[in-house]
Protein backbone atom coordinates (compact mmCIF):
# COMPACT_ATOMS: atom_id res chain seq x y z
CA UNK A 1 0.00 0.00 0.00
CA UNK A 2 1.44 3.51 -1.17
CA UNK A 3 1.11 5.93 1.59
CA UNK A 4 -1.46 8.42 0.87
CA UNK A 5 0.85 11.59 0.81
CA UNK A 6 2.55 9.91 -2.55
CA UNK A 7 -0.58 8.81 -3.89
CA UNK A 8 -1.19 12.45 -3.47
CA UNK A 9 1.48 13.71 -5.07
CA UNK A 10 1.28 11.37 -8.25
CA UNK A 11 -1.98 12.73 -8.84
CA UNK A 12 -1.93 16.28 -7.74
CA UNK A 13 1.38 16.98 -9.62
CA UNK A 14 0.69 15.58 -12.89
CA UNK A 15 -2.76 17.67 -12.73
CA UNK A 16 -0.71 20.91 -12.00
CA UNK A 17 1.79 20.69 -14.81
CA UNK A 18 -0.84 19.94 -16.72
CA UNK A 19 -3.27 23.17 -16.15
CA UNK A 20 0.02 24.94 -15.97
CA UNK A 21 1.10 24.30 -19.64
CA UNK A 22 -1.81 24.95 -21.34
CA UNK A 23 -3.40 28.62 -22.10
CA UNK A 24 -6.01 29.73 -19.83
CA UNK A 25 -9.42 29.79 -21.38
CA UNK A 26 -11.02 33.53 -22.43
CA UNK A 27 -14.21 32.80 -22.17
CA UNK A 28 -14.75 36.32 -23.25
CA UNK A 29 -12.76 37.88 -26.39
CA UNK A 30 -11.31 40.90 -25.62
CA UNK A 31 -12.79 42.99 -28.35
CA UNK A 32 -17.30 42.01 -28.94
CA UNK A 33 -18.15 41.66 -32.70
CA UNK A 34 -20.82 43.57 -33.90
CA UNK A 35 -23.04 41.07 -33.54
CA UNK A 36 -22.19 39.86 -29.81
CA UNK A 37 -22.93 44.09 -29.20
CA UNK A 38 -26.17 43.69 -30.50
CA UNK A 39 -26.42 40.62 -28.63
CA UNK A 40 -25.81 42.77 -25.11
CA UNK A 41 -27.94 46.29 -26.09
CA UNK A 42 -30.80 43.53 -26.72
CA UNK A 43 -30.48 41.52 -23.72
CA UNK A 44 -30.26 45.09 -22.06
CA UNK A 45 -27.55 43.76 -19.51
CA UNK A 46 -26.26 46.78 -19.54
CA UNK A 47 -28.85 48.43 -17.31
CA UNK A 48 -28.25 48.63 -13.43
CA UNK A 49 -31.79 49.40 -11.74
CA UNK A 50 -31.76 52.47 -9.74
CA UNK A 51 -32.34 50.35 -6.97
CA UNK A 52 -28.96 48.93 -6.88
CA UNK A 53 -27.47 52.31 -7.26
CA UNK A 54 -29.60 53.80 -4.33
CA UNK A 55 -28.52 50.99 -2.26
CA UNK A 56 -25.07 51.11 -2.99
CA UNK A 57 -24.92 55.01 -2.61
CA UNK A 58 -26.41 54.54 0.66
CA UNK A 59 -24.06 51.89 1.97
CA UNK A 60 -20.96 54.22 0.31
CA UNK A 61 -20.17 50.86 -1.17
CA UNK A 62 -16.70 51.46 -2.59
CA UNK A 63 -16.65 49.79 -5.70
CA UNK A 64 -19.49 52.73 -7.14
CA UNK A 65 -18.27 55.04 -9.26
CA UNK A 66 -21.43 57.33 -10.91
CA UNK A 67 -20.33 58.56 -13.87
CA UNK A 68 -22.53 61.86 -15.51
CA UNK A 69 -22.49 62.14 -19.18
CA UNK A 70 -24.13 65.03 -19.76
CA UNK A 71 -22.92 68.89 -20.34
CA UNK A 72 -20.87 70.45 -17.24
CA UNK A 73 -23.69 72.94 -16.73
CA UNK A 74 -26.31 70.38 -16.20
CA UNK A 75 -24.23 68.10 -14.10
CA UNK A 76 -23.38 71.54 -11.92
CA UNK A 77 -27.78 72.28 -11.29
CA UNK A 78 -27.91 68.54 -10.08
CA UNK A 79 -26.23 65.63 -9.88
CA UNK A 80 -26.30 61.98 -7.71
CA UNK A 81 -23.94 61.87 -4.70
CA UNK A 82 -20.58 60.86 -5.59
CA UNK A 83 -20.86 61.23 -9.12
CA UNK A 84 -18.01 62.74 -11.81
CA UNK A 85 -18.80 64.48 -14.88
CA UNK A 86 -17.47 63.17 -18.64
CA UNK A 87 -19.65 64.96 -21.13
CA UNK A 88 -20.37 62.82 -23.45
CA UNK A 89 -18.82 64.15 -26.33
CA UNK A 90 -15.23 63.45 -24.24
CA UNK A 91 -16.06 60.34 -23.59
CA UNK A 92 -13.70 58.49 -25.85
CA UNK A 93 -10.65 61.11 -24.93
CA UNK A 94 -7.52 59.31 -23.41
CA UNK A 95 -7.81 61.53 -20.14
CA UNK A 96 -10.74 59.43 -19.32
CA UNK A 97 -8.90 55.50 -20.28
CA UNK A 98 -7.94 54.39 -16.98
CA UNK A 99 -11.03 55.44 -15.42
CA UNK A 100 -13.31 53.58 -17.83
CA UNK A 101 -10.87 50.56 -18.71
CA UNK A 102 -10.44 49.08 -15.42
CA UNK A 103 -11.46 46.00 -13.70
CA UNK A 104 -11.53 46.81 -9.97
CA UNK A 105 -15.31 49.57 -10.02
CA UNK A 106 -18.29 49.42 -11.46
CA UNK A 107 -19.15 52.36 -13.69
CA UNK A 108 -22.52 53.46 -14.13
CA UNK A 109 -23.60 56.39 -16.48
CA UNK A 110 -26.25 58.01 -16.53
CA UNK A 111 -27.95 60.89 -18.28
CA UNK A 112 -31.34 62.64 -18.13
CA UNK A 113 -32.70 59.41 -20.09
CA UNK A 114 -30.79 56.75 -21.13
CA UNK A 115 -29.54 57.27 -24.80
CA UNK A 116 -26.59 59.68 -24.28
CA UNK A 117 -25.56 57.20 -21.47
CA UNK A 118 -26.17 53.99 -23.80
CA UNK A 119 -24.12 55.95 -26.38
CA UNK A 120 -21.32 56.71 -24.25
CA UNK A 121 -21.90 52.36 -23.00
CA UNK A 122 -21.64 51.69 -26.52
CA UNK A 123 -18.40 53.77 -27.45
CA UNK A 124 -16.51 52.24 -24.43
CA UNK A 125 -18.17 48.56 -25.29
CA UNK A 126 -16.60 48.70 -28.47
CA UNK A 127 -13.74 49.07 -27.36
CA UNK A 128 -13.71 46.56 -25.34
CA UNK A 129 -13.79 47.73 -21.86
CA UNK A 130 -15.88 46.27 -19.04
CA UNK A 131 -17.26 47.21 -16.10
CA UNK A 132 -19.24 50.16 -17.44
CA UNK A 133 -22.93 49.94 -16.95
CA UNK A 134 -26.10 52.31 -17.88
CA UNK A 135 -28.63 53.70 -14.80
CA UNK A 136 -32.04 51.94 -16.08
CA UNK A 137 -34.52 54.88 -16.82
CA UNK A 138 -31.98 58.02 -16.08
CA UNK A 139 -32.24 60.59 -14.04
CA UNK A 140 -36.18 61.09 -15.04
CA UNK A 141 -36.67 57.41 -13.88
CA UNK A 142 -34.36 58.19 -11.02
CA UNK A 143 -36.92 60.93 -9.79
CA UNK A 144 -40.11 59.10 -9.85
CA UNK A 145 -38.74 55.71 -8.59
CA UNK A 146 -36.33 56.97 -5.91
CA UNK A 147 -37.27 60.36 -5.27
CA UNK A 148 -41.01 60.42 -5.15
CA UNK A 149 -42.35 56.71 -5.36
CA UNK A 150 -45.78 56.12 -5.86
CA UNK A 151 -47.59 54.04 -3.54
CA UNK A 152 -48.46 50.45 -4.72
CA UNK A 153 -52.39 49.50 -5.14
CA UNK A 154 -53.76 47.92 -1.86
CA UNK A 155 -54.23 44.67 -4.39
CA UNK A 156 -50.14 44.32 -5.16
CA UNK A 157 -47.83 41.86 -3.78
CA UNK A 158 -46.11 42.28 -1.03
CA UNK A 159 -42.76 42.24 -3.22
CA UNK A 160 -44.31 45.88 -4.56
CA UNK A 161 -44.31 46.80 -1.11
CA UNK A 162 -41.39 45.75 -0.14
CA UNK A 163 -39.68 47.45 -2.86
CA UNK A 164 -42.10 50.76 -2.56
CA UNK A 165 -40.58 50.69 1.66
CA UNK A 166 -37.06 50.37 -0.22
CA UNK A 167 -37.46 53.30 -2.06
CA UNK A 168 -39.20 55.68 0.03
CA UNK A 169 -36.71 55.38 2.75
CA UNK A 170 -33.80 55.47 -0.02
CA UNK A 171 -35.42 58.60 -1.28
CA UNK A 172 -35.85 60.12 2.07
CA UNK A 173 -31.82 59.03 2.98
CA UNK A 174 -30.82 60.49 -0.77
CA UNK A 175 -33.00 63.96 -0.17
CA UNK A 176 -36.13 63.49 -2.00
CA UNK A 177 -39.41 64.64 -1.47
CA UNK A 178 -40.77 61.11 0.06
CA UNK A 179 -41.24 63.08 3.14
CA UNK A 180 -42.80 66.34 2.24
CA UNK A 181 -46.32 64.72 3.27
CA UNK A 182 -45.37 65.69 7.00
CA UNK A 183 -44.22 69.12 5.79
CA UNK A 184 -41.32 69.61 8.26
CA UNK A 185 -38.20 70.54 5.69
CA UNK A 186 -35.75 69.97 8.58
CA UNK A 187 -36.45 66.05 8.22
CA UNK A 188 -34.09 65.90 5.42
CA UNK A 189 -31.37 66.85 7.56
CA UNK A 190 -32.12 64.37 10.31
CA UNK A 191 -33.19 61.39 7.35
CA UNK A 192 -31.76 58.26 9.32
CA UNK A 193 -30.16 55.89 7.34
CA UNK A 194 -32.76 53.12 6.03
CA UNK A 195 -33.03 49.82 6.81
CA UNK A 196 -32.84 48.36 3.50
CA UNK A 197 -34.11 44.81 2.33
CA UNK A 198 -32.89 44.87 -1.04
CA UNK A 199 -34.78 42.93 -3.37
CA UNK A 200 -33.00 43.19 -6.51
CA UNK A 201 -29.48 42.50 -5.33
CA UNK A 202 -27.95 39.02 -4.81
CA UNK A 203 -26.20 38.59 -1.90
CA UNK A 204 -23.54 36.06 -2.32
CA UNK A 205 -22.18 33.66 0.68
CA UNK A 206 -19.00 34.36 1.43
CA UNK A 207 -16.62 30.68 2.20
CA UNK A 208 -15.02 29.83 5.27
CA UNK A 209 -14.77 27.17 7.65
CA UNK B 1 -22.69 26.90 -19.26
CA UNK B 2 -21.90 27.74 -14.98
CA UNK B 3 -22.32 29.23 -12.60
CA UNK B 4 -25.76 28.43 -12.58
CA UNK B 5 -27.38 30.92 -10.74
CA UNK B 6 -26.39 33.75 -12.98
CA UNK B 7 -27.13 32.16 -15.65
CA UNK B 8 -31.10 31.79 -14.19
CA UNK B 9 -30.25 27.67 -15.14
CA UNK B 10 -31.24 26.98 -11.42
CA UNK B 11 -33.23 28.94 -9.60
CA UNK B 12 -32.25 31.07 -6.63
CA UNK B 13 -34.43 28.65 -4.03
CA UNK B 14 -33.14 25.21 -6.16
CA UNK B 15 -28.92 27.00 -4.93
CA UNK B 16 -30.79 27.38 -1.06
CA UNK B 17 -31.72 23.25 -1.52
CA UNK B 18 -28.31 22.76 -3.28
CA UNK B 19 -26.72 25.00 -1.00
CA UNK B 20 -28.34 23.19 2.49
CA UNK B 21 -26.81 19.63 0.24
CA UNK B 22 -23.81 20.59 0.62
CA UNK B 23 -23.96 21.80 3.91
CA UNK B 24 -25.12 18.97 5.20
CA UNK B 25 -21.95 17.30 3.92
CA UNK B 26 -20.01 19.49 4.68
CA UNK B 27 -20.52 19.35 8.41
CA UNK B 28 -20.77 15.39 7.93
CA UNK B 29 -17.25 15.26 6.66
CA UNK B 30 -15.96 17.81 9.21
CA UNK B 31 -17.11 15.31 11.61
CA UNK B 32 -16.01 11.83 10.34
CA UNK B 33 -12.45 13.76 10.32
CA UNK B 34 -12.73 14.34 14.01
CA UNK B 35 -12.69 18.23 13.44
CA UNK B 36 -15.43 18.01 16.61
CA UNK B 37 -12.64 17.83 18.74
CA UNK B 38 -11.17 21.55 19.78
CA UNK B 39 -7.78 19.03 20.78
CA UNK B 40 -7.67 18.10 17.70
CA UNK B 41 -8.12 21.49 16.15
CA UNK B 42 -5.69 22.71 18.19
CA UNK B 43 -3.24 20.47 17.85
CA UNK B 44 -2.26 22.25 14.59
CA UNK B 45 -1.07 25.12 16.41
CA UNK B 46 0.92 22.63 18.55
CA UNK B 47 2.28 20.05 15.65
CA UNK B 48 1.06 16.69 17.51
CA UNK B 49 -2.13 16.59 15.02
CA UNK B 50 -2.07 18.59 11.63
CA UNK B 51 -5.34 17.24 9.94
CA UNK B 52 -6.63 20.92 10.02
CA UNK B 53 -4.09 21.86 7.69
CA UNK B 54 -4.13 18.77 5.49
CA UNK B 55 -8.23 18.44 5.09
CA UNK B 56 -8.47 21.97 4.62
CA UNK B 57 -5.24 22.15 1.65
CA UNK B 58 -6.82 19.01 0.27
CA UNK B 59 -9.68 20.57 -0.25
CA UNK B 60 -8.90 24.00 -1.87
CA UNK B 61 -6.79 22.76 -4.02
CA UNK B 62 -9.30 19.96 -5.43
CA UNK B 63 -12.06 23.12 -5.57
CA UNK B 64 -8.88 24.55 -7.80
CA UNK B 65 -8.20 22.50 -10.23
CA UNK B 66 -11.91 21.44 -10.85
CA UNK B 67 -12.55 24.92 -11.54
CA UNK B 68 -9.64 25.44 -13.29
CA UNK B 69 -9.78 21.97 -15.63
CA UNK B 70 -13.94 23.48 -15.52
CA UNK B 71 -13.08 26.61 -16.99
CA UNK B 72 -10.14 25.25 -19.82
CA UNK B 73 -13.15 22.83 -21.05
CA UNK B 74 -15.83 25.50 -21.68
CA UNK B 75 -17.75 24.49 -18.78
CA UNK B 76 -17.65 27.05 -16.47
CA UNK B 77 -17.24 30.84 -16.92
CA UNK B 78 -14.56 31.93 -14.16
CA UNK B 79 -15.15 35.35 -14.42
CA UNK B 80 -18.66 35.02 -13.93
CA UNK B 81 -17.86 33.28 -10.04
CA UNK B 82 -17.78 35.48 -7.12
CA UNK B 83 -14.51 36.40 -5.87
CA UNK B 84 -14.71 37.83 -2.52
CA UNK B 85 -13.78 41.46 -2.57
CA UNK B 86 -10.79 42.58 -0.93
CA UNK B 87 -10.34 45.38 2.24
CA UNK B 88 -7.11 44.96 2.73
CA UNK B 89 -7.24 46.47 6.46
CA UNK B 90 -10.29 44.42 7.64
CA UNK B 91 -8.75 40.91 5.96
CA UNK B 92 -5.36 41.64 8.53
CA UNK B 93 -7.62 42.72 11.69
CA UNK B 94 -10.18 39.94 11.02
CA UNK B 95 -7.62 37.07 10.39
CA UNK B 96 -5.83 38.39 13.72
CA UNK B 97 -9.13 38.25 15.70
CA UNK B 98 -10.19 34.81 13.65
CA UNK B 99 -6.34 32.92 14.77
CA UNK B 100 -6.45 34.39 18.23
CA UNK B 101 -10.34 32.95 18.51
CA UNK B 102 -8.79 29.67 17.07
CA UNK B 103 -6.56 29.35 19.29
CA UNK B 104 -8.07 29.88 22.34
CA UNK B 105 -11.49 28.65 21.99
CA UNK B 106 -10.34 25.32 19.97
CA UNK B 107 -12.97 25.91 17.38
CA UNK B 108 -13.61 27.70 14.04
CA UNK B 109 -17.21 28.78 13.28
CA UNK B 110 -18.01 25.75 10.94
CA UNK B 111 -16.69 23.02 13.58
CA UNK B 112 -18.31 24.64 16.80
CA UNK B 113 -21.42 23.71 15.08
CA UNK B 114 -20.28 20.66 14.08
CA UNK B 115 -19.02 19.87 17.95
CA UNK B 116 -22.37 21.74 19.35
CA UNK B 117 -24.17 19.04 16.99
CA UNK B 118 -22.75 16.15 18.95
CA UNK B 119 -23.58 17.88 22.56
CA UNK B 120 -20.20 19.09 22.85
CA UNK B 121 -20.49 21.59 25.72
CA UNK B 122 -17.05 23.56 24.86
CA UNK B 123 -18.21 24.54 20.92
CA UNK B 124 -22.11 25.50 22.32
CA UNK B 125 -20.34 28.39 24.79
CA UNK B 126 -18.01 29.07 21.83
CA UNK B 127 -21.07 29.46 19.70
CA UNK B 128 -22.65 31.94 22.81
CA UNK B 129 -19.12 33.94 21.87
CA UNK B 130 -19.94 34.10 18.76
CA UNK B 131 -23.13 34.95 18.63
CA UNK B 132 -21.69 37.57 21.68
CA UNK B 133 -19.32 38.90 18.64
CA UNK B 134 -21.49 38.81 15.78
CA UNK B 135 -24.11 41.08 17.69
CA UNK B 136 -21.32 43.33 19.01
CA UNK B 137 -20.12 44.40 15.91
CA UNK B 138 -23.29 44.79 14.51
CA UNK B 139 -24.76 47.09 17.42
CA UNK B 140 -21.48 49.29 17.24
CA UNK B 141 -20.73 48.86 13.33
CA UNK B 142 -20.85 53.26 13.07
CA UNK B 143 -17.26 53.10 15.32
CA UNK B 144 -15.50 50.37 12.91
CA UNK B 145 -16.97 51.46 9.23
CA UNK B 146 -14.18 53.18 8.16
CA UNK B 147 -11.70 50.62 9.23
CA UNK B 148 -14.19 47.78 7.73
CA UNK B 149 -13.95 49.62 4.50
CA UNK B 150 -10.60 51.09 4.63
CA UNK B 151 -7.70 50.24 1.25
CA UNK B 152 -10.34 48.28 -0.55
CA UNK B 153 -8.09 46.85 -3.35
CA UNK B 154 -11.21 45.21 -5.45
CA UNK B 155 -11.17 41.51 -6.62
CA UNK B 156 -7.62 41.00 -7.41
CA UNK B 157 -6.57 37.11 -7.18
CA UNK B 158 -2.83 36.43 -5.79
CA UNK B 159 -2.19 34.89 -9.04
CA UNK B 160 -2.79 38.39 -10.94
CA UNK B 161 -0.67 40.12 -8.01
CA UNK B 162 2.33 37.94 -9.03
CA UNK B 163 1.52 38.53 -12.77
CA UNK B 164 1.58 34.78 -13.20
CA UNK B 165 -1.04 32.79 -14.98
CA UNK B 166 -3.81 31.00 -13.19
CA UNK B 167 -2.83 27.72 -13.90
CA UNK B 168 1.12 28.32 -12.93
CA UNK B 169 0.21 29.90 -9.81
CA UNK B 170 -2.10 26.40 -9.66
CA UNK B 171 1.26 24.29 -9.56
CA UNK B 172 3.36 26.66 -7.30
CA UNK B 173 0.19 25.98 -4.95
CA UNK B 174 -0.22 21.91 -5.14
CA UNK B 175 3.64 22.15 -4.74
CA UNK B 176 3.84 24.12 -2.01
CA UNK B 177 1.00 21.90 -0.08
CA UNK B 178 2.83 18.99 -0.73
CA UNK B 179 5.77 20.66 0.29
CA UNK B 180 3.69 21.54 4.00
CA UNK B 181 1.24 18.13 4.03
CA UNK B 182 5.88 16.73 4.24
CA UNK B 183 6.55 18.60 7.38
CA UNK B 184 3.18 18.56 8.62
CA UNK B 185 3.54 14.84 8.94
CA UNK B 186 7.27 15.12 10.09
CA UNK B 187 5.86 17.25 12.70
CA UNK B 188 3.31 14.63 13.95
CA UNK B 189 5.94 12.29 14.59
CA UNK B 190 8.64 14.76 16.28
CA UNK B 191 5.70 16.12 18.74
CA UNK B 192 3.54 13.27 19.62
CA UNK B 193 0.78 13.15 21.86
CA UNK B 194 -0.63 9.58 23.34
CA UNK B 195 -3.91 10.81 24.53
CA UNK B 196 -6.16 13.85 23.54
Amino acid sequence: MMRPLRLLALILIPMGIIIAAVPSNKTHPYQPSPEELLDEVNSRTQFISPDVVADMIINKDPSLQLIDVRSRDEFEKYSLPGAINIPSADILSEEYAGLLNQDIRMNVFYSNGTVTANAAWMATRQLGYANNFVLEGGLNYWFEAILNPEKPASTKSDEEFAKYDFRKSAGQALGGGGLTVQGADDQRSTAQKPVIKPAAKKKKAAGGC
Amino acid sequence: MGPLVINEIISENTNFLLAFLIGIAFGWVLESSGFSSSRKLAGIFYGYDTVVLKVFFTGAITCMLGLLFMGLFGWIDLDLVYVNPTYLTSAIVGGVVMGVGFIMGGFCPGTSFCGAAIGKIDAMVFIGGLFIGVYGFAFTYGWWEKLYLAKYLGEPKVSQSLGLSDGLFGLLLIMAALVMFWVAEWAEKKFPREEY
